[in-house]
């Protein structure tokens, strides 16, 4: 089926995202589909998660941090500036603490906990995740176009709300059988009403914004999921393994874009055995592609003559996978 | 015998039913509420002294509100003990 018709048939799914191992094109991939979206008159939004994003050189704009950036008609692009999250959001931290209890600086301990906290590791994904559902719950635009980074830190994307959401629900119920006691106690001394417990009251709006991310992640409705290979063999076994591990997650696999396939009326021409012998491993595998993926292949991309940077490239590469 | 000083012998009989029948109970919930604070506090804050269990990015978003609770909980937990204290 043709790229074309899989989004004329699913008109629901408006949360499109490209996967796939680093480097085979799916940042060219969300940008030519956006743009193709955005010519059949939808308001698009194509964005990054990857801290190494290449929107910016692909549209030649530095859009980095800037929050969502018009392109042209109906198109706009967005890249995370994760550490720029980080440090809006400790700052909103340390204000709430100086509100709250009227410091007139935060208590050293406190202080250095937040630095801490931030150095982890997980902080950066933490906050490009956080940033995500900012975006994605808005239903500002027809389209939102994921550019995934690599399969691993998409599966780790994933796993992280699911991991995320049980223990918000373990604490949830610590917190919820801490409020029974307290309430137990003020019946006892016979006082009035216990005041609202503003942890639960946090944790609740915590473990909204991990579902509302993790369920649009997962809905077969709404989502659609493409893996972008190429005819080699190492990228064919990891994309297998990928793809089993994506439907353990419930993540709607809506196709395969083979890239980077070199033209076969090449052959007519006198060539050099270098390419002619590319071109033989190269329909090796896209028979194997063809019986593995069987009709889910959705489209097939030549290798270019040049890179895909501007909007004329962009246009003609949107041309290439989804007809004038 | 005035209204009020009627109104302060009920007042008066009313908390001594209450110290007889219920103090104990609610100082023990309220004893086990603590404890479970503290617990709480060790899951969602648990790095501050080495213990990293919820992701750090929504231990923030918590942060504040246990703020006045953290010296106490840290006084708690790091209090050196050993099985023999409680034998002893």
């Amino acid at each position: 089926m043709s790229l074309k018709k899989i989004f004329e048939e699913h008109p629901k799914r408006r949360y499109i995202m490209f996967g796939g191992k680093g480097g085979l094109g799916k940042t060219t991939f969300s940008a030519a589909t956006a743009y193709w979206l955005a010519q059949q008159g939808k308001k698009v939004l194509v964005f990054s998660v990857d801290p190494q994003a290449s929107l910016s050189d692909i549209f030649q704009k530095d859009i980095f941090g800037k929050g969502p950036v018009k392109i042209m008609e109906n198109l706009w692009a967005q890249e995370i500036d994760a550490d720029q999250h980080i440090k809006a959001y400790q700052q909103e931290i340390r204000q709430k603490i100086l509100d709250m209890y009227g410091f007139d600086e935060v208590p050293d301990e406190i202080e250095q906990y937040i630095q801490a906290a931030s150095a982890e590791p997980a902080m950066e994904e933490s906050a490009i995740f956080d940033a995500v559902v900012d975006i994605v719950i808005g239903s500002d635009y027809d389209y939102y176009i994921y550019d995934l980074v690599p399969l691993g830190h998409a599966l780790y994307y994933l796993s992280m709300a699911k991991v995320y959401d049980e223990w918000i629900n373990k604490i949830t119920k610590l917190r919820e059988e801490m409020r029974e006691y307290e309430e137990m106690v003020s019946r006892l001394k016979r006082e009035k009403e216990t005041e609202e417990d503003q942890i639960l009251t946090e944790l609740l709006y915590i473990r909204t914004r991990i579902n509302a991310s993790s369920s649009i992640l997962t809905d077969k409705e709404k989502t659609g999921f493409f893996f972008v290979i190429i005819p080699e063999e190492m990228i064919l076994i990891d994309t297998s393994k990928a793809a089993e591990l994506f439907a353990k997650f419930d993540v709607p696999i809506m196709g395969y874009v083979v890239n980077r396939v070199v033209p076969r009326e090449l052959l007519q021409q006198n060539i050099p055995a270098y390419l002619k012998n590319r071109i033989e491993m190269q329909d090796k595998y896209l028979e194997q592609i063809k019986n593995t993926f069987g009709r889910q292949v959705a489209a097939h991309v030549p290798e270019l003559e040049r890179d895909v940077t501007g909007l004329d490239m962009i246009r003609q590469l949107a041309e290439i996978m989804y007809g004038n | 015998m005035s209204e009020e000083e009627k109104k302060s012998f009920w007042q008066n009989m009313k908390e001594v039913l209450y110290g007889m029948a219920s103090h104990d109970m609610s100082r023990y919930a309220l004893r086990t509420r603590a404890s479970m604070e503290h617990l709480f506090i060790l899951i969602t804050m648990g790095d501050m002294i080495g213990v990293p269990i919820l992701p750090p990015y929504y231990s923030l978003r918590l942060l504040p509100y246990v703020v006045p609770q953290i010296s106490t909980w840290k006084r708690r937990l790091l209090r050196e003990k050993d099985l023999s204290d409680a034998m002893f």
